[in-house]
């Protein structure tokens, strides 16, 4: 459950921002770059990109047209023309080459963005810091804004649709719908392709990164466990660790730069970074739709990710908490019991209230079952009216706000 | 610890949130010199620029094959291909054949057995002896 910065993401990135205090980093970049003089032959060579920090007019969000074709004329005159470096020297494809290519047209259509969305902003998304380790033209920073994001609406998501859910319970949950797994299956299911190599000469629409070389071991920043803290506990985990809860720091997207990667590694990535990207150009409401369509609307049946492991204990726990009566379970049918294979119906009773029932071959796991079916009943509570806290970003009319249910936690044995 | 949790992974329903086409690329390759090809060659001149700004989300690429029957290739999401060789169609077969791959699935033909498939259990559970109407606690 990482926690992120509304202020940061949030819809008011979209106004115009003051031109003194800008409040992130994209906006710092915009205001800055203007006066910085390049150094680099490369950085020279593609300065007319369109690398997310250089775009003049505000964010991009109603322009028609590609925020770099109209700009390039005055710069030019400006500037002695530099001598253009062969493609090959360039270590991932040139922004310009984004518009004419028919694999990124193709990827905005049957990913049902708008025209607006700008070519050379998608075709940066698929550069891997493993491929260009220029953080202008790669999307490592992207990438962090877009993994933020993903797990914001993802967790609160989750927290709001079933309030009594255990903390670990949610980790995993959040980790099927948005985990590294997840979203190389995502990027899959896009029709994204990655490049044998990355280059300047390569298509565009192509997912670039350095590939481990075949049989070759996996780089030490993938094997580095480094652990977060001596003592993780469930507390450590919400509040210091990814949106995992996982026991190792994974490694950084600027620390990966000219390491060669796994193919998941990049193509997680590359949807992280086109979240990032939507963000920023397009704003929050679609990528809010984006989210609900793409990831929100795949299957995850949350009640078979519960291991329990004394179930009836943390059943007597719970009622015990609650002020309930304590459980008791009562034979509801049997049959075969002298035979081979006897079945045991077995409901979980507090007072008169069946909590749950279930079924098994022998008296305890029936009785088992039954206590874990009663406390899935409970974990799984989901309120009826459920909005989440980022529906009402930007909202003038607050009227539609239900406060949601915040439980007091699972329970502690 | 009391609980702990099994890891999975989603599962995808395309079209249940949004529809992603099935069909990423479609290459028509044509011949300008052998006659299979005639009709061919009219799709790519007179139909083929309609149809492809119809579907900007696939792929479209053009290219010669001389001295072969034309053919058309399609790449699909899940890494299949699948190619029609369409000599001697006219523009309308030609146009049939790239709807037909266009609107395949990618998926190997299998017969299917229930037409009904679904990932959510039943709402009614599992036949049980013990539950009904005759049943008494």
């Amino acid at each position: 459950m990482k926690r992120i910065a509304v202020s940061r993401c949030a819809s008011q990135l979209l106004a115009n921002q003051l031109p003194r205090r800008p409040t992130c980093p994209y906006a710092a970049a915009k205001n800055t770059a203007q006066h910085v003089t390049p150094h680099s032959h490369r950085i020279r060579a593609r300065w007319q990109s369109t690398a997310a920090a250089q775009e003049d007019d505000g964010l991009g969000i109603e322009i028609p047209t590609p925020a770099s074709t109209p700009r390039s004329p005055p710069r030019a005159a400006r500037k002695p023309p530099p001598t253009p470096l062969p493609l090959e020297k360039l270590p991932s494809p040139h922004p310009k080459a984004a518009d004419s290519s028919t694999k990124l047209h193709a990827l905005r259509s049957r990913l049902s963005l708008p025209p607006r969305f700008p070519l050379p902003a998608l075709a940066r998304t698929l550069v891997h810091p493993s491929a260009d380790p220029d953080p202008h033209f790669n999307n490592a920073s992207l990438s962090i804004l877009g993994r933020h994001l993903l797990s914001y609406y993802t967790s609160e998501y989750l927290l709001c649709t079933y309030p009594r859910l255990p903390m670990q319970v949610v980790f995993a949950a959040v980790e099927a719908y948005i985990g590294p797994k997840a979203l190389a299956i995502i990027a899959r299911e896009w029709g994204i392709e990655a490049a044998e190599e990355p280059g300047g000469e390569v298509e565009p629409g192509l997912l670039q990164f350095k590939r481990i070389q075949s049989g070759g071991a996996l780089p030490e920043a993938f094997r580095r466990q480094a652990p977060w803290a001596w003592n993780v506990t469930t507390t450590h985990k919400i509040t210091r660790t990814d949106e995992f809860g996982s026991e190792h720091a994974p490694p950084s997207p600027h620390a990966l730069q000219r390491t060669p990667v796994p193919n998941e590694e990049a193509a997680q990535s590359f949807v992280r970074a086109l979240i990032g990207a939507l963000h920023v150009h397009l704003g929050s409401p679609l990528v809010k739709r984006f989210f609900r369509d793409h990831f929100l609307s795949r299957h995850l049946d949350v009640d078979k990710l519960f291991d329990f492991r004394t179930p009836t204990r943390d059943l007597s726990k719970l009622c015990d908490r609650e002020g309930f009566d304590s459980p008791i379970a009562r034979i509801i049918s049997e049959t075969g019991r002298l035979s081979r294979h006897p079945v045991f119906v077995v409901g979980v009773y507090s007072g008169k209230d069946k909590l749950g029932e279930g079924a098994g071959s022998s008296l305890d796991e029936a009785r088992t079952r039954a206590a874990a079916a009663a406390l899935k009943a409970w974990y799984l509570y989901r309120p009826v009216d459920v909005t989440v806290p980022s529906s009402m970003e930007g909202e003038l009319d607050t009227s539609k706000w239900r406060p949601n249910l915040i439980d007091c936690g699972e329970v502690i044995v | 610890m009391p609980l702990s949790a099994i890891k999975t992974i989603v599962k995808s329903q395309n079209g249940v949130g949004a529809f992603i086409l099935p069909c990423k690329s479609l290459s028509f390759h044509y011949c300008n010199w052998w006659g299979s090809s005639r009709g061919m060659n009219a799709f790519i001149k007179a139909s083929l620029p309609t149809f492809a700004r119809n579907n900007p989300q696939i792929e479209f690429s053009v290219s010669p094959r001389p001295r072969k029957h034309p053919v058309i290739i399609a790449e699909y999401i899940n890494g299949t291909q699948r190619s029609i060789c369409v000599k001697n169609l006219q523009n309308e077969g030609v146009r049939e054949k790239a709807e037909f791959l266009r609107n395949h699935s990618g998926e190997k033909d299998r017969k299917i057995g229930n037409p009904v498939t679904s990932v959510n259990e039943s709402v009614r559970g599992i036949w049980d002896p013990f539950h009904g109407a005759k049943v008494q606690l």
